[in-house]
């Protein structure tokens, strides 16, 4: 039998105007667990949706089992043995906890589902790791990670022989975890290789074997945990060259435009916090930590259940976007297609859409003013299209980005909240919005970047605020923190104490 | 919006209906005169009323089954008021306002207690089409209404009947709205991306309200002029009306999701469905068949639409 049970071989991908995966190559070793390690971007997800069938590959081979893989449904790539438990579980809330081990594969006759045979392999495997989860409850009823076994269950039982876990514990309690890593241990044992992906390097340490870092889309290497240690990992993540720096600016401390005290929604609890005019401060914290909270909460998508906003020292109280806009509050959201755009409209009515009012009389939209709004944001931000009428759907995912962010200038706003304003567009696009907001700043206006990505929130930010869950932990001028200590703090926080129902 | 396969559906559909029109005056010799012509489209003038607040209402994502009863409880209530004195201007007025309660009503149960806009306006068009039958205890109302309860629906003014003045300034404004005004631009908006609308600043609950509430007001105008035309207010006028509407804005190119969509297609398409009644009536082919050849022509033309668009894209 082959030792390696997958080989990848200089595997790309590439998106319009992304190169999100570049020659990677590497090898996973038969009944291990191989952690993926790596920022968002760096190509952990994409590498993962060409394993499971989700996308295609642009170039390179994969060797599965021996045998070159190359499966054309996701139907497929679970025939041959791998099963993937997403953070998403794939469970059926409605159905008993039998109903869902069998289904799909329930024994009929003319179309009537037969009594199950209890000596089902499935049956066995439940034991095996979950002897205390009876088999007749609603699985609406059991807990996240009772949900997780039960999928495990089910992979083991098709003979699955790679299982990729994409951050199983993010939704864990500490003692949950355990119990996830010791199924992980049995599995071993079992014949099944697992891929394990986590942002949390105490899991990594704790149940993993090998680690691979990715990096920009590349691998960055592959290493034995055993040995290696936590800042050498770090290191491998961060890497040494970085292309854009951070350089001191100059901000009126003296003119607050924003206070936030005491904020509490049903996801965050005591955010309170100060923007002060030209400023830009950086929310940096891991996915579902609660920056994306932050941002919804200050534009009115959240109901408040205490505390103060004051703009310019006035309290304020939004309780739709529209309001939070008339106060000066302008916001590029976390998802551009499904929250920045209307992909079906041309860049025109995307970009004048959040301020109509300033070309509007009587109702009756001013078509030559609009146009020429449009014409001068595709100039300023360099909007590579083929003119103002091109729709939204065919651009590329940076120009795109720039049409959301021209609509929010359009709305003459002075506090611009940016929700990951850069993910998933390449380096260089990437680069020109940065300047673009270091721009904005320069005029006098603040901006707060809600960020799971380091870099930009060292390379931009004058002040950064930590965020775990729906806290703020620390708060730091940006001098005061290297990308070393900003790891750190963020990977070693504590997972949630509370149970989840 | 303005992008090249709206265009293009429409030439797609005007293409359609010269194609039926070719046919039909082939067929029939009746069929291109200026009576007939003009006898067609004050049939589907109610269509058209109703279709250019109702295009719209699509354009945003949302859906109304209740305009069929609006249009008989009005053009009911328009009946049942002058017998108790009221003046003709005010119970035209009063009952068209009626209308514009059910749009309310309709929007205030999509928008503030969120039901499901084909499940809310399922139950107003029931409650109102009984409401009807409740206040006429079945009957049609026609005594005590007085020489000039028919001037709107049959008079004419020169040589244009009124009815058909009325529906070309309506569909006018429109038009003009859906091209040119926020309100066309917030309703694509809204059924583009709802949430991409939300975020934009735009009080998307508010849009969809004033949305029904416009669809209900011209229903009610409509069920009056019907009424009008009909010199009888009955409480079962209106029946499968909804259904004709929404043909006609389907034909015209309005998605189902929303986002897409326009007044122009909605007048296109409601004059194919009139043309091909009025042919089989010119040919003297049964009602019954009438309704197979509406759904067959529904559902041949989406198909043709998605089929074309699919081979321009490649």
């Amino acid at each position: 039998m082959n030792a390696n049970i997958l080989e990848v071989q200089n595997l790309g991908k590439s998106y319009p105007g992304v190169e999100a995966l570049r020659e990677v190559s590497l090898t996973i070793q038969r009944n291990t667990v191989h952690c993926i390690v790596g920022e968002n971007g760096a190509g952990k997800s994409t590498f993962i949706k060409i394993l499971t069938c989700a996308e295609e590959r642009s170039s390179g081979k994969i060797y599965y089992q021996g045998a070159e893989f190359r499966p054309r449904t996701i139907k497929e790539a679970m025939n041959l043995g791998i099963s993937t438990l997403f953070q998403e579980l794939n469970v059926v809330n409605q159905l008993t906890v039998e109903e869902n081990l069998l289904l799909g594969r329930e024994e009929t006759v003319w179309g009537v589902i037969r009594r199950p045979d209890r000596a089902n392999k499935v049956f066995q495997v439940l034991k095996d790791f979950a002897p205390d989860i009876q088999l007749n409850r609603r699985v609406g009823d059991l807990s996240y990670a009772e949900k997780q076994v039960i999928e495990i269950v089910k992979a083991v039982a098709v003979d699955a022989s790679l299982i990729i876990m994409d951050e199983p514990t993010a939704a864990l309690t500490e003692a949950e975890a355990q119990r996830l890593f010791e199924v992980i241990r049995t599995l071993k044992q079992q014949d099944i290789t697992v891929i394990y992906i986590s942002h949390i390097l105490d899991d990594i340490f704790a149940v993993g074997d090998y680690v691979t870092v990715f990096r920009d889309g590349s691998v960055i290497g592959t290493r034995q945990i055993a040995q290696i240690d936590r800042p050498t990992l770090i290191k491998m993540m961060i890497g040494k060259t970085v292309s854009e720096r951070y350089v001191p600016r100059q901000v009126d401390y003296s003119v607050k435009v924003l206070e936030v005290a005491n904020l509490r929604t049903p996801k965050l609890t005591d955010v309170s916090f100060d923007l002060h005019k030209g400023e830009i401060i950086g929310f940096y914290g891991l996915r579902g930590a609660g920056k994306s909270e932050i941002a919804q909460a200050l534009y009115g998508l959240d109901t408040i259940l205490a505390g103060t906003i004051k703009i310019s020292g006035r309290p304020v109280r939004f309780g739709i976007p529209k309001h939070s806009l008339r106060s000066g509050i302008a916001m590029v959201p976390e998802e551009r297609l499904s929250e920045g755009l209307i992909l079906k409209m041309p860049l025109r009515p995307n970009i004048s859409i959040s301020n109509l009012k300033k070309i509007t009389r009587c109702a009756v939209v001013n078509s030559g003013k609009e146009r020429a709004i449009a014409e001068r944001y595709v100039k300023a931000l360099n909007i590579k299209a083929s003119g103002i009428e091109q729709q939204a759907s065919t651009l590329s995912g940076g120009n795109q980005q720039k049409v959301v962010i021209s609509k929010c200038l359009n709305a003459d706003s002075t506090i611009l909240l940016m929700d990951e304003p850069t993910r998933g567009i390449d380096i260089g696009a990437k680069e020109e919005i940065h300047k673009i907001i270091r721009a904005l700043a320069g005029e006098g206006n603040s901006v707060i970047i809600f960020s799971s990505e380091y870099p930009e929130i060292l390379n931009l930010c004058d002040r950064i605020l930590l965020v775990a869950d729906g806290r703020i932990i620390k708060e730091a001028a940006n001098q005061e923190l290297s990308a070393e200590e900003l790891l750190r703090l963020i990977t070693q926080v504590k997972r949630k104490k509370h149970e989840i129902g | 919006m303005k992008s090249g396969s709206g265009f293009f559906q429409k030439l797609v559909i005007v293409g359609v209906l010269i194609l039926i029109g070719i046919v039909l005056s082939l067929l029939s010799r009746e069929f291109l005169t200026i009576t007939n012509l003009i006898n067609v489209t004050r049939q589907v003038a109610f269509v058209i009323i109703t279709g250019s607040a109702v295009t719209l209402l699509m354009i945003s994502g949302n859906f109304d089954l209740s305009i069929g009863s609006t249009l008989g409880l009005s053009g009911m209530f328009f009946a049942y008021f002058i017998p108790l004195g009221l003046p003709l201007g005010v119970s035209l007025v009063v009952s068209t306002l009626i209308g514009t309660v059910i749009g309310l009503l309709n929007g205030l149960l999509v928008v503030k207690l969120r039901i499901p806009s084909i499940i809310a306006t399922l139950g107003t068009m029931y409650a109102a089409r009984g409401l009807a039958l409740v206040i006429t205890g079945g009957n049609s109302l026609h005594l005590g209404l007085g020489p000039d309860f028919t001037v709107l629906g049959r008079g004419f003014v020169g040589p244009f009947p009124i009815s058909l003045l009325i529906t070309a300034g309506i569909l006018l404004v429109f038009y003009f709205a859906e091209t040119r005004t926020t309100l066309g631009r917030y309703a694509f908006a809204i059924g583009g991306n709802r949430r991409t609308a939300l975020l934009s600043g735009i009080d998307v609950s508010a849009m969809i309200l004033l949305l029904y509430v416009f669809v209900g007001t011209l229903a009610g105008f409509s069920g009056v002029l019907m009424a009008s035309r009909l010199g009888v207010g009955q409480p079962m006028v209106g029946q499968g009306f909804e259904f004709d509407v929404i043909v006609a804005v389907i034909l015209g190119g309005t998605s189902l999701e929303g986002g897409e969509g326009s007044v122009f297609g909605m007048l296109i398409g409601a004059f194919i469905v009139g043309f091909i009644a009025n042919g089989l009536n010119l040919l003297g082919i049964h009602s019954f068949y009438q309704s197979i050849l509406k759904g067959a022509i529904l559902v041949g033309a989406v198909l043709l639409d998605r089929v074309l668009k699919e081979r321009i894209r490649g």
